[in-house]
């Protein structure tokens, strides 16, 4: 715990990666808000990983064809996307949705975030989730995708959802936290839109302590955008209101 | 992908060819991923042997810290740090993260953490380098207890609470004495070679 201690005592610990997983979480937030501790630390890795010098070993030399053979059928990730995106198109751009203002689409593609939502994300599939196993494996394959992107975006009013995505699998796993609750006779809706189709991609599982479990939603094409609107309970054919959220899919 | 141009070479400098090969790697490049791969595998085995002890464990790890560098490489940001660094960062925490999962089911030896303190190869060494002579000439530069904070962390895999349980210390002192320690090292060692 880092509490009332001063975290920059922990940069030594955390170079040498002796920090447990709550006191690496917290530094690494530390890290995100201090330019001259993320020097430091980058400078005691360095002299850590000198360390590593005095330990040189030959490996089994068969490891060397292994390790080529499985990259070469192996999907690498793409680079990470920094800069936040926009959707400039407006919404009378898709077929069948009502008119709503621009919504502004943060994609944090790296870092803490990426830890802290993907854990949450899996303390919610682990936990929560209470579908047969085919989804609760299929959920697992899309988290543990090799080439699996992870997006945060805001939803308006408030709240956020977090999506997982395979390129591979043209799927994607999405969790929502501290959306608006809605009324008995409604719901949360989830859509997948092309320039040329909409579809439903099924009804948003109600919130347990503000967050929803791990849903599927499958099919997605590059080009695709993924909205959630207010329905009413029993699901609606097409959107009726304007989304809460809306999130370009960078598929490949 | 974008195709290279004809005598575009990486740069040669020090350090800055790994920085170059991992570029080309994150290019779905094969044959610069063989060629990090025949630079680093005796660093990256060495010290996976060295924590986590176990030899087929140890491949196991290996393996999956290769595999790690070929999937990510695009992640390589030459702006925080160098590309040694880096590979060498990613090959100890996944060693790591391997025998911290293998203490949660099971209390570790008394004795592996002896065995830690003293950074004498153990494996089949490689010639000893000019770099490495340099590391153990630092480290002996140390206090006792920055050395002991510093080796059982970085070389047992301990987390600074477990250190200070070892050494019989505070948790205050040790974390202190892993940043003195670790400050005094890159002081001593200077820049990479």
């Amino acid at each position: 715990m880092l509490r009332r201690t001063d975290p920059h005592t922990l940069a030594g610990a955390y170079a040498l990666d002796s920090l447990g997983d709550v006191d690496r979480e917290k530094f690494e937030r530390h890290l995100g808000v201090c330019e001259s501790c993320r020097a430091e630390a980058a400078s005691l890795r360095d002299a850590a990983g000198r360390l590593a010098e005095t330990t040189a070993a030959v490996p089994p030399p068969r490891l060397r064809g292994q390790v080529l053979a499985e990259a070469a059928r192996t999907r690498q990730q793409p680079p990470p996307v920094r800069v936040a995106e926009r959707v400039r198109r407006s919404w009378h751009g898709f077929a069948g949705w009502p008119a709503a203002p621009r919504m502004a689409v943060a994609i944090a593609g790296v870092g803490i975030l990426v830890a802290l939502a993907l854990g949450t994300l899996l303390i919610n599939s682990q936990v929560r989730l209470r579908a047969d196993e085919t989804q609760r494996s299929q959920i697992a394959a899309i988290l543990n995708a090799p080439d699996a992107d992870i997006f945060t975006v805001h939803a308006h009013p408030h709240g956020s959802a977090t999506v997982v995505m395979s390129h591979a699998d043209h799927a994607l796993v999405l969790t929502t936290a501290r959306l608006p609750v809605l009324p008995s006779n409604e719901c949360y809706q989830v859509w997948v839109m092309g320039t040329q189709r909409m579809k439903s991609a099924g009804r948003l599982p109600p919130p347990k302590q503000g967050m929803t479990a791990p849903m599927i939603v499958p099919g997605i094409a590059p080009g695709d955008h993924m909205g959630v609107t207010v329905e009413p309970a029993a699901g609606a054919q097409h959107p009726t209101s304007p989304p809460v959220l809306l999130l370009a899919l960078p598929l490949h | 992908m974008t195709a290279e141009l004809p005598g575009e070479r990486p740069a040669a400098a020090p350090g800055g060819e790994l920085a170059a090969l991992l570029a080309m790697v994150a290019r779905g490049d094969e044959a610069a991923f063989a060629g990090v791969y025949d630079r680093f595998a005796t660093v990256v085995y060495g010290l996976v042997r060295r924590i986590v002890r176990d030899p087929a464990q140890s491949e196991e790890v290996m393996q999956e810290v290769l595999l790690e560098v070929w999937r990510t490489a695009s992640r390589f940001d030459p702006g925080q740090g160098s590309a040694r660094s880096w590979l060498v960062t990613l090959a100890h925490r996944r060693a790591v993260d391997r025998v911290r999962s293998a203490q949660a089911s099971a209390a570790r030896e008394v004795r592996a953490a002896v065995a830690a303190t003293d950074y004498d190869v153990v494996v089949e060494e490689v010639e000893t380098r000019l770099d490495a002579q340099r590391v153990r000439r630092c480290l002996e530069s140390l206090t006792e207890l920055q050395r002991e904070s510093v080796t059982l962390a970085y070389y047992g895999g301990y987390t600074y609470r477990e250190v200070a349980a070892l050494l019989g210390v505070a948790v205050g002192t040790v974390k202190t004495r892993m940043r003195d320690g670790l400050i005094r090292l890159r002081d001593c060692m200077g820049p990479e070679s």
